[in-house]
């Protein structure tokens, strides 16, 4: 079946809300789809995390825990400043410092690296770094070389208001706005002239960062010409292509291996200064070197999601029918970045015929903003969804209802169908669950102090996955399994559901599969684990591969019984002959000796269908009047993402991302002084993180099913979605509780006292 | 210097490693406890001194000779698995496994302290440990299941050796499924 001649077609992907035309290759013939009907064993159950064991141990192996003999470690020196230029710098005092071996400055790195210039444009740049024996001379050598910068500091902007004031400080050279990005369908002046209830607010969300617990780290060796990097990535692939081009090594000689890490959440999606900062030490001193941000650098410089201002109209008829929203909206990016999009949910949430968005970039004396868990979607949601309960308030309309009123029932920003979008059963389930609408409580007593609201918000997110993904099964002689993908697991639980699929497709019993991910020179390439993408990409690749190779199998065992293929199947490890167990995967692969049974698979063009995976959540809080606290009591989440292959991994990402929203929505908040231009809570402790002293009772789950118009698997991505409709459901129980709206989060008990205030 | 981890004594020289969770770490091999802050503000270093949990990241090396620590390497006997570290598994209480090690120990040293204690006591006791990914719900639900006595669930999943899904199987219910 190999031999079939690959054609090769255009697919468009959807990458954290960008839309992207590929060129992909058809693969040699597709599976059947597994429908909702599909008897399948393992895929859908939940059995037990396959590397849950070395987590347990402490034997699971992280980056910063790779040790290579003689070792190195290196430390980069981060600018204090916001903006200016470094006048003066002292290299020698750090180099003759104890056990440091190395010591890069300004000019030392190639420019593509982007490493160690003297122009500085935001507080944290990397101006320089050293490298000793033990990170703790590293550490002392790296504080004598701070000590001897000197710069001529000029005028910054850190703030939005600053940026986009009149005499405001050159960001960047050729301005600091992008254009607008207008995008408008229907006719809006038409819409808001139809429309029988108009609200206007503005909402604010904060630069949250990312704050995984294994900051950002690499280590680097290089064996003659050729480079072998340890990184905690979301992209082994995309690391090995930045480092060959920052470097100019070919990628044939780049190897980027990842076992564990600790947490990504969009801010490990390439190579960064720690990778090329340990690689070019490890090329100059003929050591390997390890290069870990430290928990300062972590919180300053890896990344963030960024800030929004949005001027939200929200325009319908007194039956709640939309008819136009208006976004116009201000995202200041830092130094750098793309921008994710507030817009984007806009145009797809909701079926509204009038839709204008207007975005504009600022860019601010601040690191670069990063892919954060639902990229411009978790900004976006807290405006669109904080405009639709006020909308309801304003009719005086269940805010379900208005949803429903407004459901999207095809893709309104591509007109096309949705493979699968069961949203309105996510509110249905959702309300059962929550109690919904009896809870609603009624207007609070003026006297009551501790006051409880509820409320809810809904979200969509693009999660169809794609092409380019390849994997390999391969059935060893003993007749265990190895599923072979470059892909990486960021403690989602790639391993497990991976060797769920291949075990489904192969027939083959789970404990004998084994899935072996992270390594770009001995696997075959995946994308990167961004978008929601690894299960709905990687996922048909690997079902694709196990049903080849069972192809190949049973082809051998027909041959060594004498049986016609046709009437053999496979089911836990054994060939059955029309229903009757025949011979075991261990016999006969022990028969066939080193014959090697291999399967290639790869992922299909995509259909031309929108793929989202969609949600709705409920929370219930708790407010002090008298102090502003804010405490979430229980959150209520249902969402459809066609076949959950784990739903007790697919349920831990319902938690996390939950977790994550309402740390958004109450705490997380980077703070840069004004005057200086320097993060002032770059630490654990002044950048608040939920702890388990935080969490309410949460009740997440998916609706059961599947989705096979979107790939042979029926699976969507689950990991960004449930992040998006938390923060505007609390603030929405917020609002609920007091009586009045607080349009800016965190929801700091300041911002809530504030907003009791009036 | 001499300190006792995980019931052996071992030898520690406290100028290569000023604090003990680069002690363990950089001269034991012991890389369970991991760095997340370096302050203290998060809890993946944390092991336990004397029985007491302490963030090894703040813990002078020099200032515990002759002290007994624990790490999460030490917590199994042999190649049983502790309860703690069997409902961990059971109940999917690991996702990244960064922070797992220190929350292992914490829940460890509450039920020592408290074998049947309250969701309110089991999230005050462990509220100094961060974990990013979201796992507190399902830690919850496995330091309760030691409490209730329920661990069972962990016992077949400790059993089977790395990469022991199949033994687990089915063992966990759909846990999120409507």
């Amino acid at each position: 079946m190999t031999d079939k001649r690959a054609r090769f077609v255009q697919t468009t992907v959807e990458v954290e809300g960008r839309t992207e035309t590929r060129v992909v290759e058809v693969p040699a013939f597709e599976p059947a789809p597994w429908t909702a009907d599909t008897p399948l064993s393992i895929v859908g159950t939940s059995p037990l995390r396959v590397d849950a064991h070395e987590k347990v141990t402490g034997r699971a192996r992280y980056t910063a825990d790779i040790v290579r003999p003689g070792m190195l470690h290196a430390i980069i020196v981060r600018a204090p400043i916001a903006k200016g230029a470094i006048t003066s710098i002292t290299l020698d005092g750090a180099r003759a410092m104890p056990g440091v071996r190395g010591v890069m400055g300004p000019g030392d790195a190639p420019p593509t690296t982007r490493l160690f210039r003297r122009e500085v444009s935001y507080f944290g740049q990397p101006l320089a770094a050293v490298c000793a024996e033990t990170l703790e001379q590293a550490e002392r050598a790296a504080a004598v070389l701070a000590a001897s910068l000197a710069f001529d500091v000029a005028p910054h902007a850190v703030t939005v208001d600053d940026a986009i004031a009149a005499d405001a400080p050159r960001v960047r050279s050729a301005g600091n706005t992008t254009a607008p990005d207008v995008v408008e369908r229907g006719d809006v002046a038409r819409g808001l002239s139809d429309a029988e209830v108009t609200i206007t607010r503005e909402y604010r969300t904060p630069v949250a960062l990312h704050s995984a617990l294994e900051p950002h780290g690499a280590v680097c060796e290089w064996n003659d010409d050729h480079l072998t990097i340890w990184e905690s990535t979301q992209g082994i692939f995309r690391v090995r292509k930045d480092v060959s081009q920052a470097l100019g090594v070919p990628q044939a000689k780049v190897r980027v291996l990842k076992d564990y890490m600790g947490g990504g959440f969009g801010a490990k999606n390439g190579a960064g200064a720690h990778t090329y900062t340990a690689a070019l030490f490890a090329r100059t001193l003929g050591a390997p070197v390890r290069c870990v941000n430290s928990r300062r650098a972590e919180q300053t410089d890896s990344g963030n999601r960024p800030a929004t201002v949005q001027k939200v109209t929200i325009a319908a008829r007194r039956d709640g029918s939309l008819t136009a929203l208006v976004l116009d909206a201000l995202i200041p990016l830092g130094i750098s970045g793309w921008e994710g999009g507030p817009a984007q949910i806009f145009h797809e949430m909701y079926a509204c015929p009038n839709v204008r968005t207007t975005e504009t970039c600022v860019y601010i004396n601040a690191s670069g903003m990063q892919a954060f868990r639902g990229p411009g979607y978790v900004e976006g949601a807290f405006a669109l969804e904080g405009a639709m309960n006020a909308l309801a308030r304003a009719l005086q309309m269940d805010p379900v209802a208005l949803r429903l009123r407004n459901l999207a029932t095809r893709d309104q920003r591509a007109n096309r169908e949705f493979s699968g979008n069961r949203l309105d059963e996510c509110y249905a389930e959702g309300m059962k669950r929550f109690g919904w609408p009896s809870t609603i409580h009624p207007l609070p007593s003026a006297l009551s102090r501790v006051k409880r609201g509820v409320g809810v918000a809904a979200q969509t997110w693009p999660t169809g996955g794609g092409p380019p993904s390849y994997a390999h099964v391969r059935i060893n002689s003993d007749g265990s399994v190895d599923v072979l993908a470059g892909t990486q697991d960021l403690g989602t639980g790639a391993r497990t559901i991976f060797a769920q699929i291949a075990a489904e497709a192969l027939g083959a019993s789970l404990g004998t599969v084994r899935t072996v991910i992270g390594d770009t020179e001995r696997l075959p390439y995946t994308g990167n684990s961004w978008g929601s993408m690894t299960t709905p990409s990687v996922g048909p690749a690997v079902r694709m591969a196990a049903e080849e190779a069972k192809t190949h199998l049973l082809e051998a065992a027909a041959q060594m019984l004498d049986v016609p293929v046709e009437t053999l199947t496979t089911r836990d490890s054994q060939v059955l002959s029309s229903g009757v167990v025949q011979i075991s995967f261990v016999e006969l692969c022990k028969r066939l000796g080193n014959v090697q049974i291999l399967g290639r698979g790869s992922r299909g063009p995509n259909p031309e269908l929108a793929i989202v995976t969609v949600g709705a959540q409920f929370a219930e809080v708790e407010v002090d009047s008298e102090t502003g606290v804010v405490r979430v009591l229980r959150i209520v989440a249902v969402h459809d993402g066609g076949r959950i292959i784990n739903p007790a991994l697919a349920e831990s990402q319902l938690h996390g991302g939950i977790i994550q929203g309402i740390g958004y929505a109450l705490f997380e908040e980077r703070h840069i002084d004004r005057e200086r231009g320097v993060t002032l809570n770059a630490n654990l402790h002044d950048y608040k993180v939920p702890t388990m002293a935080d969490i309410p009772a949460i009740d997440a789950s998916f609706l059961v099913g599947a989705d096979p118009a979107a790939n042979h698997i029926g699976a969507r991505g689950i990991a960004e979605p449930p992040i998006i409709p938390t923060a505007p459901a609390i603030a929405a129980a917020v609002a609920n509780a007091l009586g009045v709206e607080v349009c800016a989060i965190p929801l700091t008990p300041w911002r809530v006292l504030g907003a009791i205030a009036g | 210097m001499q300190l006792t981890v995980n019931g052996t004594p071992r030898d520690v020289d406290p100028s290569r490693s000023p604090t003990l969770l680069a002690a363990l770490r950089d001269q034991l091999g012991l890389t369970g406890a991991k760095l997340g802050c370096d302050h203290g503000e998060c809890g993946a270093c944390t092991v336990r001194l004397d029985g007491d949990l302490v963030y090894a990241c703040l813990t002078l090396t020099a200032a515990v000779e002759g002290a007994q620590v624990q790490t999460v390497e030490g917590l199994a006997d042999g190649t049983t698995l502790h309860p703690v570290q069997q409902a961990f598994i059971a109940h999917d209480a690991a996702q990244c496994g960064y922070c797992t090690p220190g929350q292992l120990l914490a829940a460890t040293a509450l039920l020592e302290k408290n074998p049947h204690p309250t969701d309110d006591e089991i999230r005050a006791a462990m509220s100094g440990n961060l974990c990013r990914c979201g796992t507190y719900p399902k830690i919850i639900t496995a330091i309760r299941a030691i409490s209730d006595g329920a661990a069972a669930g962990g016992a077949a999943a400790g059993g089977a050796a790395a990469g022991g899904a199949a033994a687990g199987g089915a063992a966990l219910s759909a846990g999120g499924a409507s």
